[in-house]
């Protein structure tokens, strides 16, 4: 018996987005931490911050963390992180 | 009928299900045809256009509509008169303090436990006593399974995607109950939770899973109640010391014994306020010193106040087997309770 059936999904293609033009280098650069605030996190971004202003030479790094760590960073944080050349996010649980 | 899905034509119910598998459309169960008319008489139950917005989720900005709602409720097995039930846990997951994308994104796995209240228990043939938190009647079990079903198909709730739960547990099939008002002469859930006694309702709560109890040995209330806080005391210490809603589900056998004393809900919620606690310090003992740290001598209460419980009346007649439930991770879920049915543009 033939059946006419339907799509369950949203059908909607996601629109692409462009990544943020990638960076030459960081010499001089302000680099911005978002971190979602869980035990794992101070050792990692400490050992990122050694290392990017030791090794790469960046010329400030601006640590954030977010109040809920499910949930998305606080119009403040996206707000402040406009004036960074780089954020590492995304990371650690 | 204007329905707006992407339609297939298939040979067979056989070729539905492989068509739906294949496409990682399904919780790995046999699903029902979606077909056309199945979904408008859904809608029509409603009265609902299957453009009809029923809420975005506030992360990905997803617009979940009618007609997509309907698909997965047809899915899972529900009929026409389930669907409303199937709306309003939607509508109530979709607010903001719900948090449905960490609920359903987090390694820690919960699912969403749902309580229904109200006239439309009976109407669509729920049953609150024997096996409540298994597969206890038709109506909870497809409800619940609608609910992740239309998580998988329009939030990309699948393992491994937006899930990434460790582990998961077996409420992720399907989690929902229906409170047994005519067993206890406590007020329901929703009527606790503000709303009035002959509105149906739905509870949305995320949620691990339950953790089973048993007291047969005594008729006091605060003996009773002892177990059940112990066992809240157990998740504070092996899972999370941060407080949030907790549900308890309390079989008639220990109701009868609660009612009798004269104990109410909300004496019960006081009650494991008080007892639900321990000291930072516990946490040594099983396995955890090493966040201790200088807090040892802090205490953590299950409950950041006593109307963050949800005492939930169900079980069946015999047996002092009660179970809590505990929250997925403290307050950053809230518990939601909304009315079914209920028009939001109407006025009242």
């Amino acid at each position: 018996m033939a059946l006419t059936v339907l799509n369950p999904t949203i059908e909607l293609q996601a629109e692409n987005f462009e990544l943020a033009p990638r960076l030459s280098t960081l010499d001089g650069k302000t680099v911005g931490f978002i971190s979602n605030g869980k035990e794992g996190t101070d050792g990692f971004f400490k050992h990122l911050d050694n290392l990017l202003r030791e090794k790469f030479k960046v010329a400030d790094i601006i640590w954030e963390t977010k109040s809920n760590y499910s949930a998305p960073a606080e119009d403040d944080i996206i707000e402040r992180a406009q004036a960074w050349d780089l954020a590492v996010t995304g990371l650690g649980d | 009928m204007n329905l707006q899905s992407e339609q297939f034509d298939l040979e067979s119910t056989e070729d539905v299900q492989e068509f739906y598998h294949s496409r990682g459309w399904t919780d790995g169960f046999p699903v029902v045809p979606p077909t056309p008319e199945s979904i408008q008489a859904c809608l029509d139950w409603v009265h609902m256009t299957p453009d009809e917005l029923i809420g975005i989720e506030p992360v990905r900005e997803r617009s979940i509509t009618a007609e997509k709602l309907a698909i997965n409720a047809v899915m899972a097995g529900c009929l026409p008169m389930h669907f409303p039930v199937v709306v309003a846990a939607w509508m109530a997951l979709l607010k903001e303090e719900f948090l449905l994308h960490g609920t359903t994104a987090s390694t820690g796995g919960c699912a969403i436990f749902m309580v229904i209240n109200g006239p439309v228990r009976k109407e669509i043939g729920c049953q609150s006593e024997f096996n409540v938190l298994g597969s206890s009647d038709r109506a909870t079990s497809v409800i619940g399974r609608a609910i992740r079903l239309g998580l998988i198909n329009l939030l990309d709730v699948s393992p491994g995607a937006i899930d990434r739960s460790t582990l998961g547990h077996p409420g992720k099939i399907s989690y929902c109950v229906a409170e047994d008002e005519e067993g206890t002469e406590w007020q329901s859930l929703a009527e606790i939770r503000g709303l009035p006694n002959d509105v149906s309702a739905v509870t949305v709560f995320a949620a691990s899973s339950p953790r089973q109890i048993m007291n047969e040995w005594t008729k006091d209330p605060k003996e009773i109640l002892d177990t059940y806080a112990a066992e809240m005391k157990a998740n504070m210490l092996s899972y999370s010391i941060w407080a949030g809603n907790y549900a308890i589900v309390v079989p008639k056998q220990h109701r009868d014994l609660l009612q009798q004393a004269g104990w109410s809900k909300t004496d019960v919620a006081n009650y494991l306020f008080e007892k639900a606690r321990i000291q930072r310090k516990e946490w040594a003992a099983v396995g955890k010193a090493s966040v201790v740290r200088d807090k040892g001598d802090t205490e953590y209460c299950a409950l950041a106040s006593p109307d963050h419980l949800l005492v939930v009346a169900a079980g069946g007649p015999a047996g002092g087997f009660g179970a809590i439930i505990p929250p997925w991770l403290g307050t950053k879920s809230q518990a939601v309770t909304l009315a079914i049915g209920a028009c939001v543009d109407c006025e009242v």
